[in-house]
């Protein structure tokens, strides 16, 4: 049995990760609005999306538009990847066809 | 483990066991995400089916050869057509603005040629109807050609767009359009006027009803 990736086995990240897979490959998605899709406060995210970063899993880029600082978040080809292999190995262990 | 332990006393950190439940989840939020750019879609086509069904039906009750159950002053239906219009527009704008906001990317370009290709196809629409009109193009004719060419416009349009979104809904409207907007001249002016309010205001109206409810049971 594979072991699901820990990484991502939690509930939190898991969201998280999922949401950000809905971006097009090439997009990024802000702050505010991740947030906003995922109805966590912003610490919560935070706390999740730099373990998510640590893992090599999410890119962060930081910008700014005009004077006010922009964080715009991304899932990394590893981390796009690892969400890929996450469902997969969900859906084995449910005995679902991938 | 380090990452496992709990954030703030919330559980959102403890890892889940249920391989089930975890797909749930995932799915759940998946679903989430798109209904959250589905919402603003459903407003859209809410207005400009009430643009087309309210809107056309005054034309076609302006006119004199049209209702045959009551008529309402020229001066009144043709404002009250501009004014649906312009504010079906502005919230086209405004809505489809929205709809991606916060997201940045190689799908910026995609949305914005979209949304340029309103205003630019319009354009080009309206001046070709102008060209028609200064050489001669009667008013009747320009009553048959104005509004199948935006619903051709229109069509058009929604076409590109299902293609580029994979959006069924825009895949069914785009054809409607182009179907309505062939063929409501042969209805003659102001039948023609009818039939856009009843089949183009009603593909707009019905979809929207469509839309709302299975949105409605994702909740």
């Amino acid at each position: 049995m594979d072991e699901l990736d820990p990484v991502i086995h939690a509930s939190a990240r898991l969201k998280i990760t999922a949401t950000l897979a809905t971006l097009e490959v090439g997009d990024q998605i802000a702050f505010p609005r991740l947030q906003e899709l995922l109805g966590m406060t912003p610490g919560n995210l935070s706390t999740h999306l730099r373990k998510l970063e640590d893992a090599g899993y999410v890119d962060v880029v930081k910008s700014h538009q005009g004077r006010t600082p922009a964080t715009y978040l991304a899932l990394s080809r590893t981390g796009r990847r690892a969400f890929e292999d996450y469902r997969e190995a969900l859906r084995g262990l449910l005995g679902e066809s991938a | 483990m380090d990452i496992n332990k709990a954030h703030s006393g919330t559980d959102l950190d403890e890892p889940m066991g249920d391989p089930r439940e975890m797909l749930a989840l995932l799915e759940e939020q998946q679903r989430r995400v798109a209904d959250a750019q589905i919402a603003p879609v459903v407003w859209l086509y809410f207005i400009w089916g009430v643009a087309w069904f309210v809107g056309f039906l005054a034309l076609w009750s302006g006119d004199e050869n049209g209702n045959p159950w009551f008529t309402i002053p020229a001066a009144v239906a043709t404002p009250l057509f501009i004014v649906l219009l312009v504010i079906s527009i502005v919230s086209s704008a405004v809505i489809g603005l929205r709809i991606n906001r916060g997201v940045r990317g190689v799908s910026s370009f995609s949305g914005a040629v979209y949304g340029l290709s309103w205003s630019v196809c319009g354009t080009a629409f309206g001046l070709l109807g102008t060209a028609l009109i200064s050489h001669g193009m009667s008013t009747d004719l320009a009553n048959l050609y104005f509004p199948s060419g935006f619903a051709l416009m229109c069509g058009t349009i929604y076409l590109g767009g299902a293609a580029l979104w994979k959006d069924k809904s825009q895949l069914l409207l785009g054809l409607v359009m182009l179907v309505v907007g062939a063929a409501a001249p042969f209805a003659g002016s102001p039948g023609n006027d009818l039939v856009f309010a009843l089949a183009g205001g009603g593909a707009f109206l019905v979809t929207a009803a469509v839309m709302a409810v299975r949105l409605r049971r994702n909740r």
